[in-house]
This record gives C-alpha cells, sequence and structure tokens, in this order.
C-alpha cells in the first residue's frame, strides 16, 4: 500500500470517529473541551516522546445503586484521539510515527481511571546509521534520510488518576502499555512495546466538540 | 506555524545527525552502518582494531540468524584488539530492516549482497584492506556461493568455514549417519537410551533422498543431540540474550520476526537441493575449516569433503573435542586462537 493511500485510509477514519460526535444524542448534548497529553514514551531503555489530542466523543455517566453502601459513580468515556510519537532505539532506527486511536476510559468517582485504546497509524523510520548504496559499477553513494514507512497498528491499556474532580487540577497521569505493530516489515510484522507515563492536560474550552451524554441508572 | 515548522526541522536535523558518516579508524571501534541493496538495508557492525586493516567479515548462519550472537566478550577481547570484525547482518536477518523484500530471499541475492559489503568496507577502511571471510552454518553455503562465483575470490585474502555446509543434501546424509551410528552407540551404553531410540527410529525409517520436511527433522535431532553429551561446552543462547540483549542495544522483536521469516521461507526447500561440492576445485585462497567433534547439524565428515575439494594448497582443518555446532561460542579458545594464527599468516 502507498503512503498516500495509508494516510487517506488514516485520515477517513479520524474524520468518521470525529463525526460520530456529531450525531444526535439520546439524552442530551454539551459542549465538551478537548484534552491534551503529553508522554514520555520508550521500550525501557529506549527514549521516546509521545503528544496527542483526545477529542470527546460520548460520555455516560453512571450511577450503580447497591443495597449497602452508597452509589457508586463511574463515567465512562470515549475519545478519539490524534497522536505523534517518537522513540530512538541506537544504531537501529529512530520511528516517527502518526495515529488515529479510539479510546475507552472509565472514571471512578474518586479519580482513577482505566483506559484502553485501539489505533491505526503511519510510522516512518530513520536508519540507525550511514546507509549506502551501490551501484553496478561498484560505486558507493550515501543514501540520505534512509528508511522506511509502514502501516502501523496499535493497541494500549493502563491507568491513571484525574485530579481535575476531587482536586480541581485540571491534570491527570497516566502509565500505559501500548504495543505497536508496524508492517509489512521485511515481509512480515515488527512488533514494539512501549511504555508510555504521562500527563493529560484538561482546559476549558479547547477546540470544544458537542457530545452526547447519557446519564443511566442501575 | 512557525514553531511546527522549525520543530520539524529540528527533529529532521536529529535524524540526519544520527546517519552522519562516521568513519574511525581506532584499535577499540564500534561503529554501525548499513547497506542498501534491492529492498533490504542491511546491519554491518564493524567492531575492534581497524587500523590493522584487517577486517573479518562475519557471516552468520540461519538463515535469518543475524551476526548478534557472534558477537561474544571473549571474541573481543581475543581478536578484536588485533583485527576488526565486521558482523553483517543479511537481508531479512538480525537487524536488517525493509519492506515488501521477501520475493528477493534467494541465495544468489544473498550472494551479490555479500559481495557489496566487501566493496562498501573497502570504500570506507581503505582498498588496501584485507578481508577475510567467516561462514559459520547456512554462511558456508552463502560463502560458498559467493566463492566459486567469478572472480569473487580475489576479493578476499583467506576464508574461515566454521561448522559450515556447502552441500545441504550430503549434509542431511551424513548427520542421518552421525545420528545412526552414534545413537547405537549411546542405547549400548545406556546413555539417553530413550531420546536416543527415537532418534535412531526415525533414522531407520529414513535413509536417504530426504524432503525438506525430512531434513528439518533430521536438523531438529541433530540440535538437540549434541546436548547429551557432557563433554560438550554447553551454548545457552537464553543467556547471551540475557546478557547482551540490553547491553549492545539488540532489536530483539526484529531478531525474533526476521528468523521466523527467513526460517520459514520458500528458499529454503531450495536451499536443501544445494550444493557446491563441484564447484569448490576452483577455490585457490587460504582456507582454515573448523569443525566441532560433537556437531551434528554440519559433522565433522562434512568438513572432511570440503577439505578434500577445495583447491587451495594452503589449507589447514582443526576439530574441536568440546564443541557442537557453534565452535566460535563453545570452544573460544581453540577457535581464537586457530583465527588468529591463520590471519596472521595470511594477511
Amino acid at each position: 500500500m502507498s503512503f498516500r493511500k495509508v494516510i487517506t485510509v488514516l485520515c477517513c477514519l479520524f474524520f468518521t470517529l470525529l463525526c460520530f460526535s456529531q450525531s444526535d444524542s439520546l439524552n442530551s448534548r454539551i459542549n465538551a473541551s478537548s484534552n491534551i497529553s503529553l508522554a514520555l514514551n520508550g521500550s525501557i531503555i529506549y527514549p521516546g516522546i509521545r503528544a496527542g489530542i483526545e477529542f470527546p466523543v460520548t460520555m455516560i455517566d453512571l450511577t450503580i445503586s447497591t443495597k449497602s453502601k452508597e452509589p457508586k459513580c463511574v463515567i465512562k468515556e470515549r475519545f478519539a484521539t490524534g497522536n505523534i510519537g517518537w522513540y530512538h532505539h541506537p544504531d537501529f532506527h529512530d520511528n516517527l510515527y502518526l495515529t488515529a486511536e479510539w479510546r475507552m476510559r472509565r472514571t471512578r468517582s474518586v479519580g482513577f481511571f482505566s483506559e484502553f485504546s485501539p489505533g491505526l497509524g503511519y510510522s516512518r523510520t530513520f536508519l540507525g546509521g550511514t546507509t549506502y548504496e551501490l551501484n553496478d559499477n561498484g560505486e558507493v553513494k550515501i543514501e540520505k534520510l534512509a528508511g522506511y514507512n509502514y502501516a502501523l497498528v496499535t493497541v494500549g491499556g493502563g491507568a491513571g488518576y484525574n485530579f481535575s474532580g476531587k482536586k480541581g487540577i485540571p491534570f491527570s497521569i497516566y502509565a500505559r502499555l501500548n504495543m505497536l505493530l508496524m508492517f509489512p516489515y521485511n515481509s512480515t510484522v515488527y512488533p514494539r512495546p512501549a511504555i508510555e507515563l504521562g500527563l493529560i492536560y484538561h482546559p476549558d474550552g479547547f477546540l470544544p466538540v458537542k457530545v452526547k451524554k447519557r446519564i443511566k441508572k442501575k | 506555524m512557525k514553531y511546527v515548522l522549525l520543530s520539524a526541522i529540528a527533529l529532521l536535523v536529529s535524524f540526519t545527525s544520527c546517519q552522519k558518516e562516521v568513519i574511525t579508524i581506532g584499535t577499540r571501534v564500534s561503529e554501525t552502518f548499513y547497506l542498501d541493496n534491492r529492498g533490504a538495508s542491511m546491519r554491518i557492525l564493524v567492531e575492534g582494531n581497524t587500523s590493522s586493516k584487517v577486517f573479518i567479515l562475519f557471516v552468520h548462519g540461519g538463515p535469518g540468524a543475524g551476526g548478534y550472537i557472534y558477537d561474544s566478550d571473549y571474541i573481543r577481547k581475543n581478536i578484536e584488539d588485533r583485527y576488526a570484525m565486521a558482523y553483517w547482518d543479511s537481508r531479512n536477518a538480525g537487524g536488517s530492516q525493509g519492506s515488501v523484500n521477501g520475493h528477493d530471499l534467494t541465495l544468489g541475492q544473498m550472494a551479490d549482497d555479500l559481495k557489496k559489503v566487501i566493496i562498501l568496507i573497502k570504500a570506507r577502511y581503505g582498498q588496501n584492506c584485507s578481508i577475510f571471510l567467516l561462514g559459520h552454518s547456512f554462511g558456508g553455503l552463502l560463502t560458498s556461493s559467493f566463492m566459486v562465483t567469478g572472480n569473487n575470490q580475489s576479493m578476499v585474502k583467506g576464508w574461515i568455514f566454521a561448522d559450515a555446509s556447502h552441500n545441504y543434501p550430503l549434509n542431511d546424509s551424513l548427520t542421518q549417519q552421525m545420528l545412526l551410528n552414534t545413537g547405537e552407540q549411546e542405547i549400548a551404553l545406556n546413555h539417553n537410551r530413550t531420546q536416543w531410540e527415537e532418534i535412531v527410529a526415525y533414522c531407520n525409517a529414513h535413509t536417504g533422498n530426504f524432503t525438506y520436511e525430512e531434513s528439518e527433522q533430521l536438523e531438529s535431532y541433530a540440535g538437540e543431540a549434541e546436548t547429551y553429551f557432557d563433554e560438550v561446552i554447553e551454548f545457552d543462547i537464553m543467556k547471551l540474550v540475557r546478557e547482551n540483549a540490553v547491553r549492545y542495544k539488540w532489536p530483539l522483536s526484529s531478531m525474533l520476526m526476521n528468523y521466523l521469516y527467513t526460517s520459514e521461507a520458500g528458499f529454503n526447500r531450495v536451499l536443501a537441493q544445494t550444493e557446491f561440492s563441484s564447484l569448490l576445485g576452483k577455490v585457490t585462497v587460504p582456507v582454515l575449516v573448523l569443525y566441532g567433534q560433537y556437531d551434528f547439524i554440519c559433522p565433522q565428515e562434512l568438513g572432511a569433503d570440503f577439505y578434500g575439494r577445495i583447491g587451495s594448497t594452503d589449507k589447514k582443518m582443526v576439530i574441536s573435542p568440546v564443541s557442537g555446532h557453534s565452535i566460535m561460542l563453545q570452544d573460544e579458545v581453540l577457535f581464537c586462537n586457530e583465527v588468529n594464527n591463520f590471519i596472521d599468516l595470511h594477511k
């Protein structure tokens, strides 16, 4: 698949996800701000960073009543996210990648949350050393910005704490384990696990999106 | 917008800096570069004494195994202090990278890659460099293919053939015979009786004209067989990974996926029928042949066939009494001494 096709497919997917947020709501529609995330993102010893924007799509305010205790409140959110990441593996490659992910987050009333996010993306690697090409006459030439374009599938899950509810600080912290699968890598797949430790900033009124909000009781 | 543009430029500059050409002439060099040829970017790690102008080009086994595992501390201390080692990951192996390139995974293409690796090393470190080829296991078939083609042998000063194969059909027959003969002796001595009975039964049922699947099964039994002898120095690949993967920045998942893909690729069926015995008479460069006494994968009789057929008059064969299929890791002292002596004589 050519680079242009990969980008077209990713854009279609991303904007389709955004369009969902514009459809009719069941209960109410609210204006919700988008979030900004920034994280350290590496494979234990290899450094990297990742930044992204979370566009809210739906929000379900779920109250679960129990007989013995007070009702439990859980917020289930869905986001369409756009991310840019990079890691550096010395002598092997640097990888710059873009992903569009569907993020499912479940936040308890105390602020702890867990999340899961599958996604698709595009990766461009830069080989970790001078790269040479030889022509048939044996003449050696250095190849500039040598590397490869790959399609990318990512799946990740993690947990964090949202300070904005109880403490009024518009930040969350989180840890997530991501698996990047790049292909076609030497006619097969290249799996790359990555640990992400980051911050999510929840500003007011940043790229506001109308989202469906449902209030459910169980 | 200005900041986005500046950030993008800064990122591109940082990627380019990793790819800036650095050529070090020194006694303790470690540098990685890549050769891009027909859809594959192949990693070459040069370590050791590049000021010696002597390079031992390591052609790994597998196919698909990559060069990382051979770069041991002992070789670093006992060969790389005198000469430079060049560990080449062939296409679809180790840290080599690419896109859709499986169709070029052929022995002929790999021999062409090898020729270009030699040209590249000379272009980087000087045309007056002496190159010695060192083929292990499948690397023997690949170096054989290279050495018997045209005038390729003039590009190297010598050829080291370590637990290697130049003739896969003969290799299968010799492995079957060695497993059968040794198995019967071991059963009589009541050593690992259960395991040997299974192997002997298989060898009695499969006696020649081996299919690819039979060849695979024989290789699997051969790999196990050397572990049944206390005399053999144990070689634990997982220990190597634990000790070196982080320290030397191994791209483990690339190594694994490349190995899984290449070791199962269709060209292995072609390799199973490939032999260079009849062409070895063309080779006249000095040759060192190293085998392990307990190597069932490439039995020493295979080395004897190679030694007998090679056209070189300057040749030597050494058998390690404590080694199986990986002499460079199982009998490091003998390996390094023999390699150093051979190169001292012929550089």
